[in-house]
C-alpha cells in the first residue's frame, strides 16, 4: 500500500511542529524519517498513523483519503518507542490482541488467533516464550513482541517510532539486520523514525531528513550521503566541519588559493566549505597544498584522527589519516582538500 | 581525608599498618548500616508505640465487648436497633463505594490523560474532603437541604427528606470518602500515560474494549486498594454523618452513631459489641490488603514497571 502525505501542517499552540510536509512512499518501500529531537519526525509518524490530528493537510493510503479515518480503522501497525506491551497479558495474548478485539463477524476463532499468533512468534524468533509476561523479557525480546503484535492485524503499513532507541549498541545492530530481513520477507510498506543516521542509512531504501518541521531532503542513502542539498543535511549525516571560503570568478578560494572545486551556481562572495574528515589528506610536499598545524592526534578505529588548524585562516577541522602515518601535535604539515560541498552563507 | 569512606568499605585493598589496626578495634560495616544499639532502640520504640496506641485499644474493645460473656455479646448483637444500624451502615457503604469508584476512575482519567485549564485546581478540590473537618461537611448538607436550607423546602415539596434521613447520610458519606479512589488512581494513571491505550486503539480496539481490556487491568490493584480504604471509611465515618442523621434509633443510626448512643447510656457491653464489629472490619480490611499484596506481589510490581 503506497502512502501519500500532502502539505501536513501541525501547530502546537504557538510553535509549529510541522510546516507543510509532503512525502510519497511507494508500496513495499522502507523509509526512514531522520532528524534531531524536535524536528517533527515522530509527529509526522503519529499523523500517518492517526494518533495525532494535523492542523491541515491530508494523508492518502493508496487512493483512499484517510485524513478523517480514526486510528482504529486505519489498519496500521504501530510499534511504540517504549513498546507499550500489555503487562498483564502473556506474549501470546499480546500478539493476538488485535485479532481478539475485532467485532463478531470479522473475528477469527480462538484457535485461529492462537495459530496465527504462534506463526508470528516464530517469525520474530521467539518460539517457546509464548507464556511469558512482558516483564520477564529482555529489551530486544519486547521489541520483537511489539513488532509481532503490530504485524498480527495484517496492517496496510508498518510504522515504527525509534524502534531501537532503548536498546544497547550490540542488540541494535542485530535487530537492524533482522528488521531488514523481516521487511524483505513480509514486504510491508514501512516507515520508521530515528535520530541515528547510521541506522537510517543502513536500513532504509530512502531517507527523509527533517529539521524544524520541514523535510530538508529525501533520497536514497547514497544521495543523502554523497550529495547533501543543504548544510543541515551535510552536518547531520556524519561528521563535518565548515571552513569559510570566497567565491570569485567561478572558482572557490580558500586562504587566497583557488581549490579544486567548481563554484557552479554559487553567487560571488563569502560561502562555507563543508568537509568530512576523509575529504582532506596530508600532502607530501607543500606545492598546491595548504599550510596547516596539527593540534592533536587521536586513534580512531582503523585510522588516526588529527585535529588541524589552517595557518592562514581561522579554521579548525579534523582529518582521517592512515594509522601508519605518524604525525605529532605541534607539527606543521600541508594538507590537500580532495572534495567537499560549498554552500552559500 | 576525602577517600576515607571508600577505604572503610574495602579495607583489604589498602593493607596499610594504621588501617589494619583500625580494623581490629572498630568493627567495619556498610556505610548505610547503623550501630546495633541504635537499631534495637529504634525497634523497641516502634514496637512500644504500636502496642500502646494500636494493639492495646484494639484488645480493649474486644475485652469490653465480652466482659459479660459471649451470650451477652450475642444478645446485644441481635438487638433490633443494632441490626438496623448494621443494615443501614451496609446500605450506605453499598451506595457510597460504587459512586466513589465511578467518580474516582472518571476524575483520575481526566486528570491523568488530558491537559486542560484549571486542572491543578481540580486536583486540590478532590483533596478538600480530607482537609475539611467532617462536622463542617455535615453542616454544609444541613444548610443546603435542611428545613430552612437553600434546597430544603423544594425537596420537601417533592416529598424527599434529606436531612435526618438516609439520603443525607449517604450524601455526607460520599462527600467524606470522595478522594479515596481518585487519590489512589491519579499518580498510577499519570505514571502509565496513554501509550498503552494508543497501542490498543492502533490495533483496532474501540473505546470500551480499550478501557475494559487495557486501562482497567492496568489500574486494578490501585483501584482495589482505594475501594478497601473507601469502604472502611464509609462504614466508620462518624462526624459528618452525626450532623445529618438526627440520631433516630433504628432508622438513621449507623454503627458508629449507635456505639455513641449506647455508650452514653452506660450500656458498655452493647456499645463495645458494635465497636468490635467495626474493629473487625478494620482487621479484615488490613488482612485483605496484606493478602492481595502478598498473593499478587509480582503483578503489582509489574504494573509499576515500564
Amino acid at each position: 500500500m503506497d502512502i501519500r502525505v500532502r502539505n501536513i501542517v501541525k501547530d502546537y499552540g504557538r510553535t509549529a511542529a510541522l510546516e507543510g510536509v509532503s512525502l510519497d512512499i511507494a508500496s513495499g518501500e522502507l523509509v526512514a524519517l531522520l532528524g534531531p529531537s524536535g524536528s517533527g519526525k515522530t509527529t509526522l509518524l503519529r499523523i500517518i498513523a492517526g494518533l495525532d490530528v494535523p492542523t491541515s493537510g491530508q494523508v492518502f493510503f493508496g487512493e483512499e483519503d484517510a485524513s478523517h479515518t480514526p486510528v482504529q480503522d486505519r489498519n496500521v501497525g504501530f510499534v511504540f518507542q517504549s513498546y507499550a506491551l500489555f503487562k498483564h497479558m502473556t506474549v501470546l495474548e499480546n500478539i493476538g490482541f488485535g485479532l481478539s478485539v475485532r467485532d463478531g463477524k470479522t473475528r477469527p476463532s480462538a484457535g485461529e488467533i492462537r495459530r496465527r499468533s504462534m506463526e508470528l512468534l516464530d517469525l520474530v524468533q521467539l518460539s517457546g516464550l509464548e507464556k511469558r509476561y512482558p516483564g520477564q523479557l529482555s529489551g530486544g525480546q519486547r521489541q520483537r513482541v511489539a513488532l509481532a503484535r503490530a504485524l498480527a492485524v495484517e496492517p496496510r503499513v508498518l510504522l515504527l517510532d525509534e524502534p531501537f532507541g532503548a536498546l544497547d549498541a550490540k542488540v541494535r545492530k542485530d535487530l537492524r539486520r533482522w528488521l531488514r530481513e523481516i521487511h524483505e520477507r513480509t514486504g510491508h510498506t514501512t516507515v520508521f523514525v530515528t535520530h541515528d543516521q547510521d541506522e537510517a542509512l543502513e536500513l532504509a531504501d530512502r531517507v527523509a531528513v527533517l529539521n524544524h518541521g520541514k523535510i530538508e531532503q529525501i533520497g536514497t542513502p547514497d544521495t543523502i550521503y554523497d550529495r547533501p542539498e543543504t548544510p543541515f543535511v551535510f552536518r547531520f549525516i556524519g561528521e563535518s566541519h565548515a571552513v569559510p571560503v570566497m567565491v570569485h570568478d567561478g572558482k572557490v578560494w580558500l586562504a587566497g588559493q583557488p581549490i579544486l572545486m567548481a563554484a557552479g551556481g554559487l553567487s560571488e562572495g563569502p560561502a562555507a566549505l563543508h568537509l568530512r574528515p576523509h575529504d582532506v589528506e596530508f600532502a607530501a610536499h607543500a606545492g598546491d597544498a595548504l599550510p596547516a598545524r596539527i593540534l592533536s592526534v587521536r586513534r580512531s578505529g582503523p585510522t588516526r584522527r588529527a585535529e588541524i588548524r589552517l595557518s592562514d585562516v581561522e579554521a579548525v577541522f579534523e582529518i582521517d589519516a592512515p594509522a601508519a602515518l605518524t604525525v605529532k601535535p605541534g607539527e606543521e604539515r600541508p594538507v590537500r582538500i580532495l572534495r567537499g560541498r560549498v554552500f552559500p552563507v | 581525608m576525602s577517600d576515607s569512606p571508600l577505604r572503610a568499605v574495602a579495607p583489604p585493598l589498602v593493607p596499610s599498618a594504621t588501617l589494619t589496626r583500625a580494623a581490629s578495634t572498630v568493627r567495619l560495616r556498610p556505610a548505610t548500616e547503623d550501630p546495633p544499639v541504635l537499631k534495637y532502640v529504634l525497634i523497641a520504640v516502634a514496637v512500644l508505640f504500636l502496642a500502646l496506641f494500636l494493639v492495646l485499644p484494639l484488645v480493649a474493645v474486644f475485652v469490653e465487648a465480652f466482659r459479660k460473656g459471649a451470650e451477652a455479646y450475642w444478645t446485644s448483637l441481635q438487638d433490633e436497633d443494632a441490626v438496623a444500624a448494621i443494615k443501614l451502615t451496609l446500605t450506605v457503604a453499598a451506595i457510597a463505594v460504587p459512586v466513589n469508584i465511578v467518580f474516582g476512575i472518571a476524575a483520575a482519567w481526566c486528570i491523568a490523560k488530558f491537559e486542560f485549564p484549571g486542572k491543578s485546581l481540580l486536583v486540590s478540590l478532590i483533596d478538600l474532603p480530607f482537609s475539611v473537618s467532617p462536622v463542617v461537611a455535615g453542616l454544609v448538607y444541613v444548610l443546603l437541604f435542611g428545613a430552612q436550607g437553600l434546597m430544603g423546602p423544594t425537596m420537601k415539596a417533592y416529598g424527599i427528606e434529606v436531612i435526618f434521613a438516609v439520603p443525607g447520610i449517604v450524601l455526607a458519606t460520599i462527600f467524606v470518602t470522595l478522594p479515596f479512589v481518585a487519590r489512589e488512581l491519579i499518580p498510577l494513571m499519570e505514571e502509565q500515560g496513554t501509550t498503552d491505550e494508543e497501542a490498543a486503539l492502533s490495533l483496532g480496539a474501540g473505546g470500551l474494549k480499550t478501557f475494559m481490556r487495557v486501562t482497567l487491568p492496568n489500574i486494578k490493584w490501585g483501584l482495589l486498594y482505594g475501594v478497601l480504604l473507601c469502604n472502611a471509611r464509609a462504614m466508620g465515618e462518624f462526624g459528618a454523618v452525626s450532623v445529618v442523621s438526627g440520631h433516630i434509633r433504628g432508622v438513621t443510626n449507623t454503627m458508629p452513631l449507635q456505639v455513641e448512643v449506647l455508650y452514653n447510656e452506660y450500656n458498655a457491653v452493647a456499645a463495645f459489641t458494635i465497636a468490635s464489629l467495626l474493629a473487625l472490619l478494620a482487621l479484615v480490611t488490613l488482612a485483605l490488603k496484606a493478602l492481595l499484596e502478598w498473593r499478587y506481589a509480582d503483578e503489582i510490581a509489574g504494573t509499576h514497571r515500564r
